[in-house]
């Protein structure tokens, strides 16, 4: 449902403004707070673009640019967050995606957190015998002490987890499914209401 | 129920060594079979065939036949396996692979092609027997590690198989952890299923298993009573026996780290509250406590890596505030649990250079002495990651003394070592403090914790609950009854000699 969302500010010209004041609207509801920690990463980019966007180009370019970038990273934080990633994998199995792949995808997506607490240990091993990781240039050389045992790790955790999938049975035929996933008359509803939305709002934006 | 005849099986057919070598075993059903061995002696090998994945899912090269509940593991599918031979992994992160408890105890069940309502009375069963029922619609990653190590086990026993193979079941888990596993174990010994455990700490399963079997170099050393195990497994030091301290220097020096009142929270939980202690000049000092405790955040602070929200942390009367990570490695250098996070040079000699080149102050004979002192000279050019367990913990360790700090912290130094590796150790710890080192050594190994240090901090629940001698605390009934001590797995006068 949030990809009809996020369909919408493609369109975006520098009214993308009352994009920002809607999602700002949306956010303030609950999600504010992890919002902002994950903006800290994007600022920079989205800042990097608009300035690279204002030398080329001129700088309602650029502030168009910076704005859908802004948006979109914004509308799918709240993608990730409002939605169950089995829910996901459930739904795109009932579109027909062969198990295999819905299971590689919703899996993938649990072991992000596992991965991201492996880069903390890390840092704080590789930090506690000297090496300066903190954000700064000159200590770009040494994020290979950073990458090197995360990727090393990366691949032992890929191999073990394969071998555990298929000492339960992954790999075999005919696999049942606990529960069947239906998808609930209010969220066609709900997509209906989206499609509206987004069709009026291209029509108004298009003048 | 199992029967392997004439075994031998490298991961490499170019290589010259066997994993396992001409390897007979017949384990009859209802058997609790201890698995010993040092690291690399042939032990997960041994659980990867028994789960048919070898030869079906590991290449490599296999003679000899195994047969398990009568049939070649050969002509079945590592799949068909599952309802005959569960293997629970040492690893549970990767063996833990769903969103929710129940839905990881019903994966194999859906492996299986079961029906729905069959999956559900399944789940219920399994997670019944092992009292997890408040646990089912958890995440497994949000899980303390005894709990994850037990939906584990729930995971491979919902479909019934009459084998279990657990591999290191008790690695990373403190004694409460740690006894949970064993009556869930014993639990399972009693309805019959045949058990195969793999495990280093061999204290802690000596007493239920009804067989014990020792592997040496991929061959079967003993295979016997557990009681009969006994002197063979303190001989070949699966049992570690500590050495003997000797230096009696009771008078501590000055205070080389003070910690005051420190408090922390993670996500708006309390890990330390209001925390106060200190490390002495020259002291082997031990922060000892169960899982969970906060011992780890602490020593966090200790360089840095972590800021209290309130009180501070001085360093020889300074604030470890706002100094550069070179600047506190080489006065404080910590050695966390997994020292692969460590290693990215190709090399083990350019591994210890890393900290030698950043550090310019280090005299220049520390490096060669270094080397000398964890027997690393024949190991230099090797790459880290190739390494046995015990090797890499002496490299990474080594990766940290050499900018010179003069407080060395270990987080959980013992975890996943063999006997043999944890003697080494506590000598290698005596003969630093006998240099001038301050160490500090955190754990939920209290038999190492009482072999090697000479003062105790005791952290529960993000305090310190008691500090002192190790001796007096280690038999004090409070601290026993509210859990922040267990007991040892041995009995200490089993294997520690000491010579105060």
């Amino acid at each position: 449902m949030g990809i009809a969302a996020v369909l919408l500010t493609r369109n975006t010209f520098p009214l993308a403004v009352e994009m920002v004041l809607l999602l700002g609207g949306l956010l303030t509801l609950k999600m504010l707070r992890p919002l902002v920690r994950v903006l800290k990463l994007i600022l920079p980019l989205v800042g990097l673009v608009f300035v690279i966007a204002l030398i080329s180009f001129a700088w309602e370019t650029a502030l168009v640019l910076a704005l859908r970038l802004f948006n979109l990273f914004t509308l799918s934080f709240v993608f990730f967050q409002a939605l169950d990633p089995e829910e996901l994998g459930d739904g795109l199995r009932k579109m027909g995606l062969p198990y295999e792949f819905s299971f590689i995808l919703t899996t993938s997506m649990r072991y992000v957190p596992l991965i991201g607490m492996r880069i903390r240990l890390i840092a704080d091993a590789q930090r506690s015998r000297g090496i300066d990781l903190r954000p700064r240039l000159r200590n770009v050389p040494r994020f290979m002490a950073l990458l090197m045992p995360l990727l090393v790790q990366a691949f032992i955790l890929a191999e073990q987890l394969a071998m555990a999938m298929e000492s339960r049975g992954f790999a075999r035929k005919g696999r049942s499914f606990r529960r069947g996933y239906r998808i609930p008359l209010h969220e066609y509803g709900l997509m209906f209401l989206a499609l509206c939305l987004l069709a009026t709002f291209v029509i108004w934006e298009r003048g | 129920m199992i029967d392997l005849t004439h075994i031998n099986y490298r991961y490499d057919e170019l290589s010259t060594e066997w994993v396992l070598k001409d390897t007979n075993l017949k384990i009859g059903k209802g058997e609790y079979v201890l698995v010993c061995g040092k690291s690399g002696s042939g032990k997960s090998t041994l659980a990867y065939l028994l789960n048919g994945l070898i030869p079906h899912f590991l290449d490599g090269e296999l003679q000899g036949r195994v047969s398990v509940v009568g049939k070649d593991s050969r002509d079945l599918t590592v799949a068909d396996l599952m309802s005959l031979v569960g293997l629970v992994f040492q690893n549970a992160d990767a063996q833990l692979f769903n969103s929710t408890v129940d839905k990881e105890i019903g994966f194999g069940l859906e492996s299986l092609g079961l029906s729905a309502p069959e999956i559900e009375e399944k789940i219920e069963r399994t997670s019944k027997a092992l009292h997890i029922e408040h646990l089912l619609k958890r995440s497994p990653m949000t899980l303390s590690g005894g709990e994850k190590r037990i939906v584990a086990i729930a995971s491979v026993l919902s479909v019934s198989p009459p084998v279990m193979v657990l591999d290191e079941p008790l690695a990373h888990l403190d004694w409460e952890g740690a006894k949970r596993i064993r009556e869930v174990l014993l639990q399972l010994h009693e309805k019959g299923t045949t058990l195969v455990v793999i495990e280093q700490r061999v204290g802690a399963l000596h007493q239920d298993a009804t067989r014990c079997l020792i592997l040496e170099k991929g061959e079967v050393l003993f295979d016997g009573s557990p009681g009969d195990a006994h002197p063979i497994l303190i001989h070949q030091h699966l049992v570690p026996r500590y050495p003997a301290r000797t230096t009696g220097n009771e008078h501590f020096g000055t205070t080389l780290l003070e910690v005051q009142q420190i408090s922390h929270a993670i996500e708006k939980r309390p890990v330390l509250k209001d925390l106060s202690m200190e490390v002495k000049e020259g002291e082997i000092l031990a922060i000892v406590g169960p899982n969970g405790a906060g011992k780890t955040t602490l020593v966090k602070h200790f360089n840095g890596l972590l800021h209290p929200s309130r009180g501070n942390v001085l360093f020889m009367g300074k604030g470890v505030r706002r100094q550069s990570p070179a600047d506190i490695a080489s006065r404080i250098g910590i050695a966390f649990q997994n020292p692969n996070d460590q290693f990215f040079k190709t090399t083990v000699e350019d591994e210890l250079a890393v900290g030698w080149d950043l550090c310019k102050k280090t005299p220049a004979g520390w490096l060669e002495e270094l080397r000398t002192l964890f027997h690393l000279h024949e190991l230099l050019s090797q790459s880290p990651y190739r390494l046995s367990e015990g090797q890499k913990k002496r490299v990474s360790i080594a990766s940290v003394l050499v900018m010179k700090p003069r407080l060395l912290v270990l987080d959980e130094p013992t975890v996943g070592q063999d006997g043999l590796f944890l003697e080494t150790l506590a000598d290698l710890l005596l003969t630093l403090c006998a240099k001038g080192f301050t160490i500090v050594i955190v754990t939920h190994d209290l038999d190492f914790a009482l072999a090697t240090a000479r003062r105790w901090v005791v952290v529960h629940g993000g305090k310190v609950v008691a500090t002192g001698p190790p001796r007096e605390l280690a038999k004090d009934e409070n601290l026993l009854k509210m859990g922040a001590l267990g007991n040892p797995e041995w009995a200490p006068a089993d294997n520690v000699h000491e010579t105060f």
